[in-house]
């Protein structure tokens, strides 16, 4: 089926990756974000100074043993970083590849569609690889004793910038089939396969998974679209997504038995220099310096692992995250504009109609960068966010809901459907200035505190 | 530029906590973020943003208020010059006359609401709310131009406060601060603001030619079997006259002309509800259609178009009723919104013989109503949704 996505914006970032996979030189460290698993209760297996195998545990969650984070590489733990709390910030591990690799079962690539869903699910959780699986309602890791009612594997990226799925699916296509046969082992329902325009004969080529093509402007490639026109969920549904990029690296997992070693991601924005824009193959945890010391314009930036909408703040001298499939760097601005308010505005981004931008020919440059244009103020403009969200909600009503603790409104408003990324836009476009995806994730924290 | 940046740089200390100032720290950073847009920037949600900010949107709004302001002090002058028959008054005497008799009135209007604006904002210190901006101006627009200053000055004091200020400011008050004010002043004041509303008359320099009476005054004080066509008919009262607005009225309410190029920039600019003004013109027309034909009073038999350019109803479906704040904020809720003030209108108009005038009330009842016909709307729309679970 196509879709057609009408509603929405698209911010015209510079700096959009190109589809060149350019491989990195393998980092000698590698590092493990334990925050980044969001609700682990952290036990450390290792201190510093101990050797591990590629594959070794270095943490395990308190209340569910079975779920390991593991070395992406084998070698030495060289720091153990703590933050607040005494919270686990990072591990670092030098690289030694001459280590050795601690085995998972491997299957063949035609045994694939054969294996047993709770085999899939062990190894799933005692790699922490389960956590690329998210499920509806929360949008959290997948709870492994559910059974989702279809799964969907988002293979197109509107917002500025996530990795190209046919540029890194095509990379290892035997993987990225592989992994699609192990969602179709997961679910008694279909998986859904969603793709962009840009689509390649990898996507399109895809087996035993139903195929939906989407167009339109960001958020047309958010999952929450396609599970609103494809399957509808209610309430007590259950729904797991995942992203074509990460499958490649599940598909590899069981294929070898071992860890990923590398990954295919991108690197893209205003301050990327133009002809370094593009995909990169980067070591599995590897450090970004590399990366980012060649390939960066001057001045003042900041580093988000993912995309500008949804993507979250990262340090300069970061490792890659294991969900980070993409890093955009954009400059960081706090340039103050001579009398905003009334100026004509003739680069300025904006979805309204306000300014000169919109109503001469030519599109803004697309630096972009982190100037917030005002300051937070109460909720004026109405209906102005409607414009930007396909799906079906109200979204000034479900901010209320959300701002009010009404948990059962929220509920009763589709909140459940939805994911705060899908309120990203909302954040751009709102004239007072409103975190929009900060109210939408305290409402769904909220609710799964509270119960359904 | 540089040079008042610079200068903001080198006094921004004394404003901080526990320095000098603090306490009149919003006055600073009105100032500031007056000059240059604030310096802030993202750190939660989305990295980048879009350029507009609420202080552009007011903004806009006052643009789009400049035409009925012109031309509001235009007309002042000019009916004040025809009804003092100044002998050889031309349109410079006329704008000079306007800008006399109108100026006073917005200055006074924008320094008391300041004031209170200020004052809350720094007893309660949250920032100088823009909303302020598009109030004080409003307030004066829908004023006589014969008002005291100092009913302006209670008036804006009223609708500030009590509207808006008490509720926590802008974007939390329930009903329209303008309007408010001036309700104020129509009910407290009623001599002010009757519908026979000129003009700093000094009783012996009144020529004759000139009715002292606004349109819906002369067809509401018809005689007892007379019919709007023979006022029309008469040449008392012309649609054209009415469109053009040179006649003696509020301020800014009396050019439909004036009011529709507003319109036009408020809605090329996104910023009004394109809905609830159409809902308005649509409520108006059937209701009048509906009074014409089975009403027997001379309010009741005018022409529902004529209804469209009399009074205050442009203004008011244009500028006060499209308020996001106070409006309704669902889709249906704006349409039924704007089309129940637009029957509201007609019906004070044509069924209340005390008011000839009813848009300011109807507004501001369907102020208090959109609350309930948003939870309307809400509700019909989580029924859909659990008919599709």
């Amino acid at each position: 089926m196509d879709f057609k996505i009408k509603k929405g914006f698209d911010v015209g970032l510079a700096g959009k990756p190109a589809t060149s996979i350019t491989d990195l030189i393998p980092s000698d460290t590698v590092a493990v974000y334990p925050l980044e698993f969001t609700g682990m209760k952290q036990r450390l297996l290792v201190a510093e100074g101990d050797i591990v195998k590629h594959g070794a545990a270095l943490m395990e969650d308190k209340a569910h043993e079975a779920f390991k984070l593991r070395a992406p590489a084998g070698g030495q733990v060289t720091t153990i970083t703590r933050g607040a709390r005494r919270f686990v910030e990072r591990i670092i591990v030098k690289v030694d590849v001459e280590a050795k690799a601690e085995r998972f079962n491997a299957y063949a690539p035609d045994a694939m569609q054969g294996v047993d869903r709770q085999a899939i699910i062990d190894q799933l959780i005692t790699t922490s690889y389960l956590s690329l699986i998210r499920q509806r309602p929360f949008s959290h890791m997948a709870d492994p004793a559910a059974q989702p009612k279809s799964i969907f594997v988002n293979a197109m990226s509107t917002a500025p910038f996530q990795a190209d799925a046919e540029v890194v699916t095509a990379s290892d296509p035997v993987a990225f089939q592989a992994g699609l046969d192990l969602m179709t082992r997961l679910t008694e329902g279909d998986v859904h396969l969603c793709i962009g325009p840009n689509a390649g004969d990898t996507l399109k080529g895809a087996q035993r998974v139903s195929i939906h093509s989407f167009s339109g402007p960001h958020p047309s490639g958010n999952t929450s679209v396609h599970i609103s026109r494809v399957d509808p969920m209610v309430p007590t549904d259950v729904i797991w997504t995942v992203k074509a990029v990460d499958l490649v690296g599940m598909g590899r997992l069981f294929l070898d038995g071992t860890l990923p070693t590398s990954r295919v991601v991108a690197l893209g924005g205003p301050s990327v220099k133009p002809g370094d824009c593009g995909h990169y193959r980067i070591r599995t945890g590897g450090d970004l310096k590399p990366l980012f010391d060649t390939s960066l314009k001057d001045g003042d930036m900041r580093f988000i692992g993912g995309d500008v909408l949804a993507g979250c703040e990262i340090a300069r001298d970061s490792h890659l995250g294991f969900h980070q499939s993409a890093t955009t760097v954009i400059p960081a601005l706090k340039e103050r504009y001579f009398m905003g308010w009334t100026m004509p505005g003739l680069k300025k981004m904006s979805f309204s109609r306000l300014f000169a931008s919109t109503w001469l020919p030519g599109e803004h440059d697309g630096s972009l960068g982190t100037n917030l244009h005002g300051e937070e103020r109460a909720l004026v403009l109405t209906g102005h966010y409607d414009k930007v969200m396909p799906l079906n909600i109200m979204v000034d009503f479900l901010i209320r809901a959300c701002l009010a603790g009404d948990t059962d409104e929220a509920i009763a408003l589709g909140i459940l459907e939805t994911d705060p990324e899908d309120f990203a836009l909302c954040d751009v476009i709102c004239p007072s200035k409103i975190e929009v995806q900060e109210i939408i994730s305290g409402g769904l924290r909220l609710i799964e505190e509270e119960g359904i | 530029m540089k040079l008042i940046l610079k200068l903001h740089d080198n006094i921004r200390h004394l404003f901080k906590d526990g320095a000098l100032f603090h306490r009149v720290s919003p006055i600073f950073d009105a100032a500031d973020t007056f000059a240059f847009t604030p310096a802030e920037e993202t750190h939660r949600g989305a990295h980048v943003r879009d350029a507009i900010d609420i202080k552009r949107v007011m903004v806009t709004v006052i643009y789009a208020l400049l035409p009925c302001f012109l031309f509001g002090v235009w007309n002042a002058g000019y009916q004040y010059n025809m009804a003092h028959a100044v002998p050889g008054a031309g349109l410079v005497d006329h704008i000079l006359r306007g800008l006399i008799i109108v100026m006073p009135i917005v200055f006074v209007s924008y320094a008391v609401g300041g004031f209170w604006e200020v004052l809350f904002a720094c007893v309660r210190k949250h920032p100088i709310n823009e909303g302020l901006l598009v109030s004080g101006f409003l307030f004066p627009l829908v004023l006589p131009p014969t008002i005291p200053l100092w009913q302006v000055a209670v008036g804006i004091t009223f609708g500030i406060v009590i509207g808006k200020e008490i509720f926590g400011g802008t974007g939390m008050n329930v009903v329209n601060p303008a309007l408010l004010s001036r309700a104020f002043i129509f009910f407290a004041y009623a001599k002010s603001m009757t519908g026979n509303v000129w003009i700093a008359s000094k009783g012996d320099h009144v020529v004759d030619a000139v009715t002292g009476a606004t349109p819906l005054g002369v067809l509401s004080a018809m005689p007892e079997g007379a019919t709007a066509a023979d006022a029309i008919a008469s040449g008392q009262v012309s649609f054209m006259q009415m469109f053009l607005g040179v006649m003696p009225g509020s301020i800014g309410e009396t050019s439909t002309l004036a009011c529709l190029i507003g319109a036009v920039m408020l809605l090329l600019a996104g910023v009004a509800s394109w809905r609830i003004i159409l809902g308005c013109v649509i409520g108006l027309l059937s209701t009048a259609t509906l009074a014409n034909i089975f009403g027997s009073s001379p309010m009741a038999q005018i022409p529902p178009h004529f209804h469209l350019v009399a009074g205050g109803f442009a203004f008011g479906a244009i500028f006060m009723a499209t308020d996001p704040v106070s409006a309704a904020a669902t889709k249906a809720g704006k349409w039924i919104y704007g089309f129940l003030i637009g029957m509201l209108v007609i019906i004070v108009r044509v069924l209340n013989a005390g008011f000839p005038e009813g848009v300011m009330l109807s507004i501001l009842f369907m102020n208090l109503m959109a609350p309930l016909i948003d939870s309307f709307v809400v509700d019909h729309h989580i029924r859909r949704r659990r008919k599709r679970a």
